[in-house]
């Protein structure tokens, strides 16, 4: 952490490298939520692209009180939600693997993928949320505020997610069975 | 960890992503383009001059707004007292009138006060009856 914020105050003072280094750990995890987010891999790079510019020009506004993915996410989300206002594509309707991105990189499994399910059954901010808390390991705090809500917004939606993504669990496991 | 919060995980992980050498590149050129990161800027002088702007404003657009409704509501007062006639109308439905009785009155004009009249009438009708008595010999 320490080494970060030393890497932070480099990059505040105009070291581009320092900045490299700083988000070299985050790009991939960036790119990983934003292809969740976009309607094909060029516009999630273009996203993580934008992100990371974002993030070097306006490191100054960065407050240290916050983790600093949880800052880096906040911009993601903003950006992923600007590039999709631009595309108007419902992801959920990305539903054939020739057009949907992250189908495309998913590896294969035996059963889908629920990051698939989730992004078919919930909105984007519940969504969001839910990678934040099980992908990113974030505490309920650090995802109110990258997605600017409250925590009370954030647990009832959690624990709905949960919900709708066990009752869809088990409804795979059990066609799975009946399939043998 | 849960059952679901595991296979969260593991699906998060089983997105395969890369960053491509190319799209390294086009980060770290976009990056240095931007340049050195803006300092913390000192908004506040342009935006104080327009709050000050702003008060000015909306003292003057006050104090009018207030002058306005003062003549107004005079204006209104003083029509109020030229045309009394116009707002005295009857409060009384013409189907709830009673109906008017026709007196063979006249108005009498009260110069004096209304005892003196009083007596004056009293002295006349002692007058006639002493007149007609006369004429009729009693």
């Amino acid at each position: 952490m320490s080494n970060e914020l030393q890497l932070i105050d480099a990059a505040k003072a105009g070291s581009a490298d320092a900045f490299a280094d700083l988000v070299r750990s985050y790009r991939e995890r960036l790119l990983r939520f934003l292809l969740t987010r976009c309607a094909s891999y060029a516009d999630a790079e273009d996203a993580l692209q934008d992100t990371l510019i974002n993030a070097y020009r306006y490191l100054h506004s960065y407050d240290p009180r916050w983790r600093f993915s949880t800052w880096l996410y906040r911009i993601a989300i903003r950006n992923a939600q600007r590039i999709r206002s631009v595309n108007v594509i419902e992801l959920g309707e990305l539903a054939d693997e020739e057009s949907d991105p992250l189908l495309h990189c998913i590896a294969a499994s035996e059963s889908e993928n629920l990051w698939v399910s989730a992004r078919r059954l919930l909105n984007d901010d519940v969504f969001a949320a839910l990678w934040l808390r099980y992908a990113e390991d974030m505490s309920v705090n650090d995802i109110c505020k990258a997605l600017d809500r409250s925590a009370s917004w954030t647990k009832v939606n959690l624990m709905r997610a949960r919900k709708v993504l066990d009752t869809e669990m088990n409804r795979q496991r059990n066609e799975g069975e009946a399939y043998g | 960890m849960d059952k679901l919060a595991e296979q969260l995980r593991r699906d998060a992980q089983n997105i395969e992503v890369n960053v491509s050498d190319e799209l390294d590149r086009r980060i770290q050129a976009s990056v240095r383009a931007a340049g050195i990161p803006r300092p913390a800027e000192q908004p506040p002088a342009a935006p104080r001059q327009r709050a000050a702007g702003f008060w000015w404003a909306s003292s003057l657009t006050g104090v009018a707004a207030a002058a306005m409704v003062i003549i107004i509501l005079n204006s209104r007062s003083q029509q109020d007292h030229i045309v009394p006639a116009v707002v005295e109308t009857s409060p009384v439905t013409p189907s709830m009138s009673v109906p008017v009785i026709d007196w063979k009155t006249e108005s009498a004009m009260l110069t004096s006060p209304l005892k003196q009249e009083l007596e004056d009438l009293q002295s006349d009708i002692r007058k006639a009856e002493q007149k007609v008595k006369d004429d009729i010999g009693l």
